[in-house]
């Protein structure tokens, strides 16, 4: 059972469109796999549009343009055909394994797969500053060295399995961690994960040098 | 934001919230948007004009801080609500609601641009605008199975339309079924082992 969901201000944020791309994105994933969180989105979008359409201070809008010609100008475009959404799934490989990838990842571009020992990441190419997003593998006994993260670092398992100290975590959990979680993942039989992070991950053991390549991998 | 929350908060105490919209305002717009939507009537897309429009500029305003993305984001989205009306289902939200995902995803794509310089509108991915319908519409599907094999049943001898009625819509058991009909159990058994397959027969000559 998916135990770990976006809070209560995440999914305003999400409704309101003010998050960046990649966390909607992972919020999108989780809510397709949790009806939960997606009737509370739905809920939510309500509330939300009514707040916005009830404001009644609005009589003095100064538009920027010809209201009469504008309605002229949009009145005479033609009805948008009903485009049923290609729903074909887009899928990924890494060393021979391949993965079906979420929709919401359709019209996203994927950098090249990079291997550092059970790890294999690619990036995926939002173009969104300090925010690295990538899709990371873990093989079958494979992990993460203990680490903190100086940002947030939001973790979205999209198939298998992980575990760290906290607990065991399953398809559709959605784990934000910052700095004031310490963690160091293992997965026993593998997994794939959609991660978003804001900040190179900080290792807390004693052999940082040596780590830090997999510090800028992951993040 | 608080009045959000303990909003959420009335729905799962199971109060009733009150909006300030009203109901009659909630029917104007359901009738202007449907005249448009079946008639591109201009008349009724200028009431929703006059009625969305400032609104979604003060709101623009107010998150963008810049008066010609604004502006944009107003066009864009009343461009989309003339284009789109008709794909707006009342029976599955309000049309405040679908406005207001029209402005949200037009917003975020503008705001995209400007910030990642993508023009990938990942809006419609993150939020698409006709996917819960898709999702409502599958028993569609089934329904239409259904009138197919109604419409094969129709063609069965009477005695074996009775038995696959009464056993498979209103769920009676052969046992109920033969006391309902006044006939041995065996008999029961073998007409509907008889319709089943001629019923086979059938659907099976259609693929």
């Amino acid at each position: 059972m998916i135990n770990h969901h976006p809070k209560l201000n995440l999914l305003i944020q999400h409704v309101n469109g003010e998050l960046p791309a990649s966390i909607s994105a992972g919020i999108k994933i989780h809510s397709d796999m949790c009806k939960q969180c997606s009737e509370q989105i739905a809920e939510l979008t309500k509330h939300e549009a009514k707040l916005s359409f009830s404001q009644t201070n609005v009589d003095d809008a100064e538009f920027g343009f010809d209201v009469d010609a504008l309605i002229n100008d949009i009145t005479q475009t033609q009805p948008e055909p009903e485009v049923i959404p290609d729903n074909k799934p887009v899928a990924v490989t890494f060393r021979g394994v391949t993965y079906t990838l979420p929709n919401v990842m359709k019209h996203m571009e994927l950098g090249k797969p990079a291997q550092i020992g059970k790890l294999s990441r690619s990036r995926i190419l939002l173009d969104e500053g300090h925010i690295h997003s990538s899709l990371l593998r873990i093989e079958a006994g494979g992990g993460i060295p203990e680490h903190t993260h100086n940002g947030y670092e939001i973790t979205l398992l999209l198939e298998g399995n992980f575990k760290d100290d906290m607990g065991e975590y399953v398809p559709g959990d959605f784990i934000v961690l910052d700095g004031n979680h310490q963690h160091q993942p293992v997965s026993e039989q593998g997994c794939l994960c959609y991660t978003v992070v804001s900040d190179s991950l900080h290792f807390t053991q004693g052999i940082n040098k040596l780590l830090n390549p997999i510090g800028s991998f992951i993040y | 934001m608080q009045v959000v929350q303990s909003n959420v908060t009335n729905k799962f105490t199971g109060s009733v919230i009150n909006y300030m919209a009203s109901d009659t305002q909630h029917t104007d717009i359901c009738l202007w948007l449907d005249a448009v939507a079946t008639s591109r009537d201009k008349a009724a897309f200028t009431q929703l004009f006059h009625f969305f429009a400032p609104k979604i500029l003060h709101i623009s305003q107010s998150k963008l801080f810049d008066k010609s993305l604004a502006n944009e984001v107003v066009q864009e989205t009343m461009t989309n609500v003339w284009k789109k009306a008709h794909l707006f289902n009342s029976t599955k939200g309000a049309p405040t609601t679908w406005v207001f995902t029209i402005m949200r995803n037009v917003t975020f794509d503008i705001l995209r641009k400007l910030q990642s310089n993508k023009e990938d509108n990942l809006s419609e991915d993150i939020w698409p605008m006709i996917e819960d319908q898709a999702i409502e519409d599958e028993p569609f599907s089934d329904h239409i199975e259904q009138k197919n094999i109604l419409a094969v049943i129709d063609k069965l001898p009477k005695n074996q339309q009775e038995v696959i009625q009464a056993y498979y819509f209103m769920e009676m058991s052969q046992e109920q079924l033969a006391q309902h009909l006044d006939l041995p159990l065996g008999t029961v058994k073998s007409r509907l082992r008889l319709a089943l397959s001629k019923l086979k027969e059938h659907l099976g000559e259609k693929e």
